[in-house]
């Protein structure tokens, strides 16, 4: 079962990403900021992550850094509510960047696209 | 015997005392005297004016003829004797030494014997000699001689009587010649009128076939006026000349002489000095005398006399003139200044009636240019134009009747009566470029002459402005020549007076402020107008930035709850039954998130998430981007697209905003071909009036926009479709506005629509970097023919 961590500082978004995504048969991890998030990368041998941009303690853009420079084949989404961090140098080393949505099939063939099924 | 001399003494006081002609009396006086004593001859010798020879004038016997002159010199002969002596003397052809001395009378008596010879004088006066001759040897009684003395006395008397008469003759006619100098030199006081009197006059007088005059400055020696009369064989000679000639002592200066001219005739002159008071010097001059039977004569002493009297009146009369002349040629003068420094002075005011250079450089050619201003056949004024270092011509005017006679004031202001066109003239600022760049660069004026150096005469003057001579000055402000005025009077070849050019020198300092302080004034203008035009930009972009700073702020709290309430929506629809009236509501919900999630994001495009990122793109490769973006839409409505893109230079603009207007033509172009079409994609230079633009035609082949809404596309909410926002067009007008371009629709009923986006290729922009809020791009271009 792939594995893909959800970090997001909404509990709401953390938990409609992991109902959809586990309906979807993948395993979730959740994080409330980067630095969660970072500490899941280091345990659990991941297929995927999708970040928020904007959140407390740590931001998504940084723990992208972060991840990127450790496991640089990792693929991470960037799903934000903000559309202007696409022009941002820092988020093209996203794989993806995704603008949020109530419909999240975009975000799900995504998914799909990058664990390759 | 008593009684014969009482009758001859009778009838000798008759003949003396008669009203006959003096020559009558004279001649009687001798025959009487012949008779009275019955000598053969008696002769009167007149010793001529020299007082050297003694003349036979009258014989007892008549009239002489010419070949029967006889002539003494004084002290030969009897004659000769007497007429030294001034002693009665007789003597007898038989004495020795007679004959020989006296042997010319022989023509006259060829016979005489007896010569006696008696002076002819008065108190104080020698006349001449009476002599009586008779073939016989005759002695003389004492009471005869005492006849013959009295008939001397007579004689003398008569002769003195003569003399007298004819000297107070002389002096009427010269008195009557002096009336009509006075009365002909006081008739006028016009220097030309009265020299030309003066010498027709003086050659009348001295009936002279030849008269000149002529006053030479005394320092400097050159001819100040001169006129003359009649025949004039030879040249005036100059006062220092005669002064030079030596004369005899008591004398005044004169020079006389004769020169034989080349047909070798003798011409005689004479001239006299004319002394004035001032620094003045002059000669009048007479040329050949003649005489009533054509022969040219010498002057004699009378006639210098008479010549300076004349001279001495002509010196006063001409004098008067002379003075008169002056005071005529100051108040001349003055009468000009004044009138010229009148025109200054209208000019000047009316120079204060604008601040637009255009205006003001008409004003001031008006001026140059009208008869009642400095009266210029042609001006024009060039300006430096420093960027390029070189003298262009900016306006020019010629002398036009049109505005003849109007009062100075109102012919100035109005509009330019004559243009001459002059804008093609441009003059490098270079020494070897003729008079009117060194005017520039050595700001001094030039007066170019005819005979001025070619190098001089303007190698640079366009052919039609070539005229033999101009003057240039420069507008010099603050030691800086700003340009040139030049002038000419061309077209009516007059000369350029000195009057107008000392105005126009006077008047150009004016005029380099003028235009200085109104091209300095159009600069602020064009200045402040530039500031306000992007204080309004800032504002607008500072309000923009705020309000979308505002929306997005919203727009991105609402997005994550709307995203859960519609994540959970859809998640509730799933597990709820078709048949469930709950299935419905959650629809509801679903549908309602989806149309605020797409008005949320066309809400944030329109107030701009982010402003701009400007740079230097090409606007192909926008266009290829964008299609790549819609080609799935294009695919999937069977749309075929043509493109015409040939190379374009790069374009300064914001390439997301840009290729967001594209966006969103391109997918109205889909909507409006759902059903398949041709979607024509061209990009052009193109050149407006405000300068070069690049333009791009989307056409579609949709049928086109129905009338009744053309004219609501642009309008902000303004929709015909079931979805969407209406927005589209109204961001993408905004989007171009805002990079100063134009957007045009070009609507063909039941074919398609071309929408026209053009760009300009440079202007102010307004960079809006992410996070520092607007400021001005780094390069500020200026639009294209703004030259200053």
């Amino acid at each position: 079962m792939k594995k893909i961590l959800v970090a997001d500082d909404e509990m709401s978004i953390r938990l409609l990403y992991s109902e959809e995504l586990k309906e979807e048969g993948y395993e979730v991890y959740l994080a409330a900021n980067g630095k969660e998030a970072l500490e899941i990368v280091g345990k659990v041998p991941l297929d995927l992550v999708i970040l928020d941009i904007k959140m407390p303690e740590m931001d998504g853009i940084e723990a992208l850094r972060q991840i990127k420079e450790k496991q640089p084949d990792l693929p991470v989404l960037l799903s934000t509510a903000y559309g202007e961090y696409r022009q941002d140098f820092a988020t093209w080393a996203s794989d993806e960047y995704l603008v949020k949505s109530s419909d999240l099939e975009d975000l799900k063939s995504a998914v799909k696209r990058y664990l390759k099924e | 015997m008593a009684t014969e001399r009482i009758a001859f003494l009778t009838q000798m006081v008759e003949v003396f005392t008669s009203t006959v002609s003096f020559g009558e009396r004279l001649n009687n006086l001798v025959h009487l005297l012949a008779r009275y004593l019955k000598v053969d001859l008696a002769l009167y010798f007149g010793l001529d004016k020299a007082k050297e020879t003694l003349v036979l004038n009258l014989s007892s016997q008549g009239p002489v003829p010419p070949h029967l002159r006889v002539e003494f010199p004084l002290g030969q002969g009897l004659v000769g004797e007497v007429a030294k002596t001034r002693k009665m003397k007789t003597v007898q052809r038989s004495q020795p030494g007679v004959l020989a001395a006296n042997r010319s009378l022989e023509k006259l008596h060829p016979a005489f014997a007896t010569l006696a010879g008696f002076p002819v004088a008065d108190d104080n006066f020698f006349y001449g000699v009476l002599i009586l001759v008779d073939r016989q040897e005759r002695h003389f009684t004492p009471a005869e001689r005492q006849n013959v003395q009295l008939a001397s006395l007579l004689l003398a008397g008569t002769l003195r009587q003569a003399l007298l008469q004819e000297e107070a003759k002389k002096r009427i006619a010269e008195l009557s010649v002096l009336f009509e100098v006075g009365k002909a030199l006081s008739s006028t006081v016009e220097l030309d009128v009265l020299l030309e009197r003066v010498v027709t006059t003086t050659a009348k007088v001295i009936t002279a076939r030849g008269a000149a005059l002529q006053i030479i400055d005394g320092v400097t020696k050159e001819v100040r006026v001169s006129s003359q009369y009649g025949e004039i064989p030879m040249s005036c000679p100059s006062p220092a000349v005669i002064l030079a000639t030596p004369t005899a002592a008591g004398e005044l200066p004169y020079l006389q002489g004769q020169e034989i001219n080349a047909a070798g005739r003798t011409h005689f002159f004479l001239a006299v000095p004319l002394a004035f008071k001032g620094q003045l010097q002059g000669t009048i001059c007479v040329y050949d005398k003649f005489a009533p039977n054509g022969e040219y004569l010498p002057f004699d002493p009378e006639n210098r006399q008479l010549l300076y009297t004349m001279a001495g009146l002509i010196v006063n009369a001409i004098e008067n003139a002379l003075t008169f002349k002056q005071v005529e040629t100051l108040a001349e003068k003055n009468e000009r200044m004044v009138r010229n420094l009148t025109v200054l002075q209208v000019l000047s005011r009316a120079l204060l009636t604008t601040v637009q250079e255009e205006r003001l450089l008409e004003i001031i050619l008006q001026g140059l240019t009208l008869d009642q201003g400095l009266g210029f056949d042609r001006a024009v004024v060039l300006l430096v134009d420093e960027a390029t270092q070189t003298l262009k011509g900016v306006k020019g005017a010629q002398r036009s009747p049109k505005l003849r006679g109007r009062p100075l004031f109102e012919a100035l202001v109005a509009p330019l009566a004559e243009e001459v066109p002059v804008q093609d003239w441009q003059i490098p600022l270079r020494p070897d470029q003729g008079a009117l760049a060194l005017t520039v660069l050595q700001k001094r004026p030039y007066h170019v002459l005819s005979s001025s150096p070619e190098s001089i005469r303007s190698p640079a003057l366009p052919p039609q402005f070539a005229a033999p001579e101009f003057f240039v000055a420069p507008l010099v402000v603050k030691d800086r020549a700003t340009g040139v005025i030049m002038v000419d009077n061309r077209a009516s070849g007059r000369p350029l007076e000195e009057e107008p050019l000392h105005v126009l020198q006077m008047f150009s300092t004016q005029a380099g402020l003028v235009v200085e302080n109104a091209h300095l004034y159009s600069t602020i203008e064009a200045n402040n107008r530039e500031l306000l035009l992007i204080r309004e930009r800032m504002l607008e972009s500072d309000r923009l930035a705020a309000l979308s700073s505002l929306a997005s702020g919203m727009a991105h709290e609402i997005r994550n709850p709307l995203v859960s309430i519609g994540g959970f929506a859809r998640r509730i629809a799933k597990l709820v039954e078709e048949t469930s009236p709950l299935r419905g509501y959650v629809e509801v919900i679903q549908e309602e998130v989806t149309r605020l999630e797409k008005l949320l994001r066309e809400i944030l495009d329109f107030t701009g998430e982010n402003l701009s990122f400007y740079g230097d793109h090409d606007l192909n490769k926008l266009l290829e981007d964008t299609l790549l973006l819609v080609q799935r839409d294009l695919e999937a409505c069977k749309i075929t697209v043509v493109k015409e893109l040939p190379p374009l230079p790069r374009l300064h603009c914001d390439d997301r905003q840009i290729k967001q207007v594209f966006y969103n033509l391109f997918q109205n172009a889909c909507q409006a071909m759902h059903q398949g079409g041709t979607l024509t994609i061209r990009s052009y230079p193109l050149e407006k009036e405000d300068g070069l633009y690049e333009a791009v035609a989307i056409t579609d082949t949709g049928g086109g926009i129905p009338l009744e809404v053309l004219h609501n596309i642009f309008n902000p909410f303004f929709s015909t479709k079931d979805y969407g926002t209406g927005l589209g067009l109204a961001i993408a007008q905004r989007i171009v506005s805002r990079h100063y371009g134009q957007m045009e629709v070009n609507n063909e009923l039941g074919k398609g629509v071309t929408f026209i986006v053009s760009l300009p290729v440079a202007k102010y922009c307004l960079v809006k970097e992410p996070g520092h809020g607007a400021a001005l791009a780094s390069t500020l271009k200026a639009p294209k023919g703004g030259e200053r």
